[in-house]
């Protein structure tokens, strides 16, 4: 088991050394969509800070409050977006046959599919983040305790959890039907109602987006966590639905694997 | 003009035939509206006005923001660049049209059905939200309006064109291409009206055309007070094309001479 781990670990350090040059090879495109990023980050965030130049509370939530919300979503969204790069190509590595090539290879398909491209932009993009994130825990009100802090990150990394079962998804569904292109895309367009705590949406919604599309569990729950605002309840619900989703999205892909009769060879 | 019109007949079916891609760039802009809509409608909640907004000022301005990024923001960058990069651009210098006019009739029908379909949503989301809307009073704004909106799409044309074009000189324009769009869209008040920045940015942002693609546009719609009348806003919008367009002319003609069919 250990020696499987290392040598996933090596291979994955390697693909990601692969992953780092090809996009050093494009400086002037790196760059490009790095600003970008970056870009958007700043804007976003501007706007927030600029909103609360008028305003002193946005569904009850201070300043820090609402910026602590804003900057989890993009911590779990950036961490999705460089570990789990490859699944953009996905139905172009179905469709052109090279996935004939990742079910011959002594490694796991979906390891190959989902893990092994990685998006270094976002990892320049996260530190910012990561920095603000910092800035914001200081600028809390309140004494919070460690098992807070602690609460935050499991939940934060449930949400990536829930992330990567999506991810897996859009994968399986890539290799069931070779089409569905832009999958990916309703994920992102769809996770991005996740910029704003989802108390602001009306109750239709905001249930939606707990119980249908676990967008609150992605981004809102581990800052509700860290504010104190979550119930054990709601903290359990995550992380079984976390469980169920990572257990369903796996069964998807190896049944879908299974039903694989190559699509271009 | 009629081989145009045919150029546009035909792309027209090709983005209908598409019908999932269209759906999934329809279920991206719905997203982005309803997150914007129900965080300006509890912004809201409790005040009278908000920026100089009234409710249904702002909250209009969140749904028109749907119907402008369909029709101001569509566009055929992304397929310029693997046009110029692929060298397919080859087949079509040789043909007896003008590849800009030829650009410009596939962008009008990308824009045509993009822009019926951020109607129909807007008009799904005011019966399932029951969102108020605002309705110009003056005649001149439903004149004006859709002229102000029209000079915004041939500015974003010929913008997005000229950026598009960085692909004759290197492959690597994609990046470029991201950068200015997200840019251009957050400077134009695609995602927030503009009043929310600190003055001077506002101030700067005037010197160049992006506050005149939405929110200058929007504001004629809304009948707000924006410092210069609608007519001027009208005025500056058809001198940032005129500019434009002799800019885009000349990087063509140099992009032409520097083409070298790569791979055509």
């Amino acid at each position: 088991m250990r020696a499987e781990a290392s040598r996933y670990w090596r291979l994955w350090l390697r693909m990601a050394a692969m992953s780092l040059q090809a996009q050093i090879a494009y400086p002037l495109g790196s760059v490009g969509f790095l600003l970008g990023k970056f870009i958007r980050l700043i804007f976003f965030f501007a706007f927030v800070a600029a909103v609360f130049q008028h305003t002193q509370q946005v569904a009850g939530y201070s300043l820090v409050e609402t910026a602590l919300f804003f900057l989890t979503f993009n911590l779990v969204d950036m961490f999705a977006q460089i570990f789990f790069r490859g699944v953009y190509g996905a139905r172009r590595v179905v469709a052109d046959g090279d996935f004939d090539f990742y079910l011959i290879q002594p490694c796991s398909p979906l390891f190959r599919m989902t893990l092994t491209t990685v998006d270094f932009l976002d990892v320049a993009t996260i530190v910012p983040v990561l920095v603000m994130i910092g800035v914001v825990f200081t600028r809390l009100p309140g004494p919070i305790g460690a098992w807070r802090y602690a609460l935050y990150v499991l939940l934060t990394l449930n949400g990536v959890g829930v992330a990567f079962a999506a991810h897996v998804l859009v994968s399986a569904l890539a290799v069931r039907t070779q089409e569905l292109e832009n999958t990916i895309w309703i994920y992102r367009d769809v996770t991005s109602m996740g910029k704003f705590p989802v108390d602001v949406y009306g109750a239709t919604t905001r249930w939606l987006l707990t119980l249908a599309v676990p967008v609150a569990v992605m981004f809102t729950f581990p800052a509700k966590a860290l504010l104190g605002l979550l119930s054990p309840a709601w903290t359990a619900y995550a992380l079984a639905l976390d469980a169920i989703l990572l257990a369903a999205s796996g069964y998807y892909w190896l049944d879908s694997v299974a039903r694989y009769t190559s699509s271009s060879s | 003009m009629k081989k145009y019109a045919v150029a546009y007949g035909i792309a027209l079916q090709q983005v209908l035939q598409r019908r999932a891609t269209l759906l999934m760039d329809r279920v991206g802009g719905v997203a982005l509206i309803v997150s914007l809509y129900f965080f300006w409608r509890t912004l809201l909640q409790g005040k009278s006005q908000f920026l100089g907004y009234t409710g249904a000022q702002m909250l209009s301005y969140v749904l028109a923001m749907n119907v402008l990024r369909s029709f101001v923001f569509t566009g055929r960058g992304w397929e310029l660049v693997q046009e110029i990069s692929s060298g397919r651009i080859s087949s079509y210098l040789v043909r007896p049209v003008s590849y800009q006019g030829y650009t410009l009739a596939l962008d009008l029908a990308q824009k045509s059905v993009h822009l019926a379909a951020s109607f129909l949503e807007i008009g799904l989301l005011i019966l399932l939200i029951h969102a108020p809307v605002y309705v110009p009073k003056r005649l001149s704004s439903w004149v004006l309006f859709p002229v102000s909106v029209a000079l915004s799409s041939v500015i974003f044309f010929l913008m997005e064109f000229m950026v598009s074009s960085l692909a004759f000189w290197t492959s690597e324009s994609g990046g470029p291409l991201f950068c200015f769009e997200l840019f251009l869209q957050f400077a134009a008040g695609t995602f927030f009206p503009l009043d929310v920045l600190p003055a001077a940015l506002q101030t700067a942002l005037r010197f160049t055309p992006f506050p005149y693609m939405v929110f200058f546009p929007i504001n004629i719609y809304l009948e707000r007070p924006i410092g210069v009348s609608p007519l001027q806003v009208l005025g500056i919008e058809a001198a940032w094309l005129a500019l434009l367009l002799g800019l885009s002319r000349a990087l063509w003609a140099r992009a032409l001479d520097s083409y070298a069919a790569e791979g055509g």
